[in-house]
Protein backbone atom coordinates (compact mmCIF):
# COMPACT_ATOMS: atom_id res chain seq x y z
CA UNK A 1 0.00 0.00 0.00
CA UNK A 2 1.41 3.30 -0.90
CA UNK A 3 1.11 6.82 0.78
CA UNK A 4 -1.37 8.12 -1.68
CA UNK A 5 -3.22 4.33 -0.76
CA UNK A 6 -2.89 4.99 3.29
CA UNK A 7 -4.40 8.66 1.92
CA UNK A 8 -7.48 7.59 0.31
CA UNK A 9 -8.02 4.77 3.04
CA UNK A 10 -7.75 7.26 5.96
CA UNK A 11 -10.31 9.55 4.22
CA UNK A 12 -12.95 6.53 3.74
CA UNK A 13 -12.64 5.77 7.56
CA UNK A 14 -13.36 9.75 8.69
CA UNK A 15 -16.49 9.46 6.12
CA UNK A 16 -17.88 6.34 7.29
CA UNK A 17 -17.54 6.99 10.77
CA UNK A 18 -18.71 10.31 11.49
CA UNK A 19 -16.80 12.51 14.30
CA UNK A 20 -18.09 11.40 18.42
CA UNK A 21 -18.76 14.97 19.06
CA UNK A 22 -18.43 16.07 22.77
CA UNK A 23 -18.65 12.62 24.46
CA UNK A 24 -18.11 14.14 27.86
CA UNK A 25 -20.98 14.46 30.28
CA UNK A 26 -22.22 17.80 30.93
CA UNK A 27 -21.39 17.87 34.93
CA UNK A 28 -19.55 15.45 36.71
CA UNK A 29 -21.40 12.35 37.91
CA UNK A 30 -19.36 11.33 40.53
CA UNK A 31 -20.87 13.37 43.70
CA UNK A 32 -24.40 11.77 42.61
CA UNK A 33 -22.75 8.27 42.49
CA UNK A 34 -21.80 8.65 46.01
CA UNK A 35 -25.30 9.67 47.00
CA UNK A 36 -26.33 6.68 45.56
CA UNK A 37 -23.94 4.68 47.15
CA UNK A 38 -24.79 6.08 50.54
CA UNK A 39 -28.08 6.14 50.81
CA UNK A 40 -29.65 3.86 52.88
CA UNK A 41 -32.08 1.23 51.56
CA UNK A 42 -35.86 2.08 51.35
CA UNK A 43 -37.88 1.07 54.80
CA UNK A 44 -40.42 -1.12 54.08
CA UNK A 45 -43.62 0.76 55.02
CA UNK A 46 -45.57 -0.30 58.01
CA UNK A 47 -48.66 -1.12 55.87
CA UNK A 48 -46.54 -3.71 53.94
CA UNK A 49 -45.29 -5.31 57.31
CA UNK A 50 -49.19 -5.63 58.00
CA UNK A 51 -49.98 -6.96 55.21
CA UNK A 52 -47.48 -9.79 55.25
CA UNK A 53 -48.71 -10.57 58.96
CA UNK A 54 -52.10 -10.46 57.65
CA UNK A 55 -51.00 -13.36 54.98
CA UNK A 56 -49.32 -15.36 57.44
CA UNK A 57 -52.00 -15.10 59.93
CA UNK A 58 -54.51 -16.13 57.09
CA UNK A 59 -52.14 -19.48 56.19
CA UNK A 60 -52.10 -20.83 59.46
CA UNK A 61 -55.93 -20.09 60.19
CA UNK A 62 -56.84 -21.80 56.92
CA UNK A 63 -54.20 -24.28 56.28
CA UNK A 64 -56.67 -25.68 53.48
CA UNK A 65 -56.15 -22.39 51.35
CA UNK A 66 -53.00 -23.11 50.86
CA UNK A 67 -52.60 -25.53 48.03
CA UNK A 68 -55.52 -23.45 45.96
CA UNK A 69 -53.65 -20.43 46.36
CA UNK A 70 -50.58 -21.78 44.97
CA UNK A 71 -52.44 -23.64 41.90
CA UNK A 72 -53.77 -20.19 41.30
CA UNK A 73 -51.05 -17.96 41.90
CA UNK B 1 -29.97 1.89 20.84
CA UNK B 2 -32.88 -1.08 20.85
CA UNK B 3 -32.80 -2.20 24.07
CA UNK B 4 -35.50 -4.05 24.20
CA UNK B 5 -36.95 -3.27 27.04
CA UNK B 6 -40.55 -5.09 26.30
CA UNK B 7 -38.56 -8.42 26.32
CA UNK B 8 -36.57 -7.65 29.51
CA UNK B 9 -39.96 -6.61 31.04
CA UNK B 10 -41.56 -10.21 30.24
CA UNK B 11 -38.30 -11.82 31.45
CA UNK B 12 -38.71 -10.11 34.72
CA UNK B 13 -41.89 -10.89 35.20
CA UNK B 14 -42.26 -14.69 34.12
CA UNK B 15 -39.33 -15.01 36.52
CA UNK B 16 -41.44 -15.59 40.06
CA UNK B 17 -43.73 -17.79 38.65
CA UNK B 18 -41.05 -20.32 36.84
CA UNK B 19 -39.06 -20.26 39.97
CA UNK B 20 -42.50 -21.53 41.77
CA UNK B 21 -43.28 -24.10 39.22
CA UNK B 22 -40.69 -26.49 39.90
CA UNK B 23 -41.97 -26.84 43.67
CA UNK B 24 -45.10 -27.47 42.81
CA UNK B 25 -43.99 -30.46 40.50
CA UNK B 26 -42.41 -31.85 43.51
CA UNK B 27 -45.40 -31.57 45.31
CA UNK B 28 -47.14 -33.31 42.91
CA UNK B 29 -44.95 -35.92 42.29
CA UNK B 30 -45.13 -36.50 46.38
CA UNK B 31 -48.64 -36.73 46.39
CA UNK B 32 -49.12 -38.90 43.33
CA UNK B 33 -46.27 -40.90 43.20
CA UNK B 34 -45.26 -41.17 47.10
CA UNK B 35 -48.28 -40.87 49.08
CA UNK B 36 -50.30 -42.40 46.21
CA UNK B 37 -53.13 -40.01 46.27
CA UNK B 38 -55.77 -40.62 43.69
CA UNK B 39 -56.59 -37.64 42.95
CA UNK B 40 -56.58 -35.53 39.17
CA UNK B 41 -53.86 -32.96 39.81
CA UNK B 42 -52.41 -33.58 36.55
CA UNK B 43 -55.47 -32.94 34.66
CA UNK B 44 -55.42 -29.07 35.80
CA UNK B 45 -51.48 -28.46 35.61
CA UNK B 46 -52.06 -27.00 32.65
CA UNK B 47 -53.25 -23.92 34.34
CA UNK B 48 -50.63 -22.78 36.60
CA UNK B 49 -47.77 -24.33 34.17
CA UNK B 50 -48.33 -23.12 30.35
CA UNK B 51 -50.73 -19.76 31.54
CA UNK B 52 -49.77 -18.26 34.64
CA UNK B 53 -45.83 -17.36 34.19
CA UNK B 54 -46.93 -16.04 30.01
CA UNK B 55 -49.30 -14.02 32.29
CA UNK B 56 -47.36 -12.42 34.64
CA UNK B 57 -44.89 -11.57 31.79
CA UNK B 58 -47.33 -9.95 29.75
CA UNK B 59 -48.28 -8.13 32.68
CA UNK B 60 -45.28 -6.18 33.44
CA UNK B 61 -45.00 -5.20 29.84
CA UNK B 62 -48.40 -3.75 30.08
CA UNK B 63 -46.76 -2.21 33.05
CA UNK B 64 -44.06 -1.03 31.56
CA UNK B 65 -45.76 0.28 28.80
CA UNK B 66 -48.45 2.25 30.50
CA UNK B 67 -46.63 3.60 33.82
CA UNK B 68 -45.74 6.79 31.94
CA UNK B 69 -49.16 7.57 31.17
CA UNK B 70 -50.48 5.64 34.31
CA UNK B 71 -48.43 6.44 36.61
CA UNK B 72 -49.74 3.44 38.33
CA UNK B 73 -47.54 1.54 41.28
CA UNK B 74 -46.51 -1.77 40.38
CA UNK B 75 -47.71 -3.00 43.51
CA UNK B 76 -51.54 -2.01 42.53
CA UNK B 77 -51.05 -2.91 38.69
CA UNK B 78 -49.69 -6.22 39.83
CA UNK B 79 -52.89 -6.75 42.47
CA UNK B 80 -54.80 -6.26 39.77
CA UNK B 81 -53.45 -9.71 38.07
CA UNK B 82 -56.11 -11.68 40.54
CA UNK B 83 -59.31 -10.35 38.91
CA UNK B 84 -58.28 -11.78 35.86
CA UNK B 85 -56.54 -15.22 36.97
CA UNK B 86 -58.53 -16.29 39.35
CA UNK B 87 -61.96 -16.27 37.81
CA UNK B 88 -59.99 -17.25 34.38
CA UNK B 89 -58.56 -20.06 36.75
CA UNK B 90 -61.67 -20.86 38.29
CA UNK B 91 -63.57 -21.31 34.76
CA UNK B 92 -60.99 -23.35 33.40
CA UNK B 93 -60.67 -25.82 36.77
CA UNK B 94 -64.46 -26.09 36.90
CA UNK B 95 -64.20 -27.40 32.75
CA UNK B 96 -61.31 -29.88 33.88
CA UNK B 97 -63.68 -31.23 36.12
CA UNK B 98 -60.74 -29.92 39.09
CA UNK B 99 -63.16 -27.92 40.93
CA UNK B 100 -67.00 -28.42 41.57
CA UNK B 101 -69.35 -26.40 43.40
CA UNK B 102 -71.25 -28.08 46.20
CA UNK B 103 -74.08 -26.61 48.08
CA UNK B 104 -72.23 -25.01 50.90
CA UNK B 105 -68.35 -25.62 49.25
CA UNK B 106 -66.39 -25.06 46.65
CA UNK B 107 -64.39 -28.61 46.49
CA UNK B 108 -61.08 -28.44 44.84
CA UNK B 109 -59.18 -32.01 43.70
CA UNK B 110 -62.47 -33.62 45.00
CA UNK B 111 -60.33 -33.34 48.42
CA UNK B 112 -60.38 -30.21 49.54
CA UNK B 113 -63.69 -28.25 50.64
CA UNK B 114 -63.71 -24.57 51.25
CA UNK B 115 -66.80 -22.62 52.21
CA UNK B 116 -67.83 -20.06 50.32
CA UNK B 117 -67.91 -17.83 53.47
CA UNK B 118 -63.99 -18.20 52.82
CA UNK B 119 -63.85 -17.49 49.02
CA UNK B 120 -63.77 -13.46 49.23
CA UNK B 121 -61.76 -13.51 52.12
CA UNK B 122 -59.23 -15.71 50.11
CA UNK B 123 -59.62 -13.36 47.29
CA UNK B 124 -58.33 -10.46 49.15
CA UNK B 125 -55.75 -12.36 50.31
CA UNK B 126 -54.61 -12.68 46.63
CA UNK B 127 -55.12 -9.65 46.32
CA UNK B 128 -52.46 -8.84 48.89
CA UNK B 129 -50.40 -11.00 48.22
CA UNK B 130 -49.97 -10.06 44.87
CA UNK B 131 -49.30 -6.46 46.40
CA UNK B 132 -46.17 -7.44 47.70
CA UNK B 133 -44.94 -9.76 45.35
CA UNK B 134 -45.11 -7.29 42.90
CA UNK B 135 -43.85 -4.36 44.70
CA UNK B 136 -40.81 -5.64 45.89
CA UNK B 137 -39.80 -9.15 43.82
CA UNK B 138 -41.23 -7.60 40.25
CA UNK B 139 -39.93 -4.05 41.25
CA UNK B 140 -36.80 -5.56 42.08
CA UNK B 141 -36.14 -7.32 39.27
CA UNK B 142 -37.66 -4.36 37.10
CA UNK B 143 -34.89 -2.25 38.74
CA UNK B 144 -32.20 -3.92 38.60
CA UNK B 145 -32.53 -4.97 34.86
CA UNK B 146 -32.57 -1.13 34.32
CA UNK B 147 -36.47 -0.96 32.63
CA UNK B 148 -37.81 0.81 35.81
Amino acid sequence: MNAHDEERMKHFLKQALPPMGDADPGRDLWPAMRQRLAARPTAVPWFDWALAGGLAVFALAFPASIPVFLYYL
Amino acid sequence: MNTHPYLRAFLAGILVPTLVMPLMLIGFIVLRFWLQVSVPIERGMVFPMALVPGLWGIWNILWIGSHARTHLPIGLHGALLPLLLMPGGAAITSCFGILALGSHDAIWFQTLHIPYALILPMFMVALAAYYLVWKYVVGFLNHTLGIA
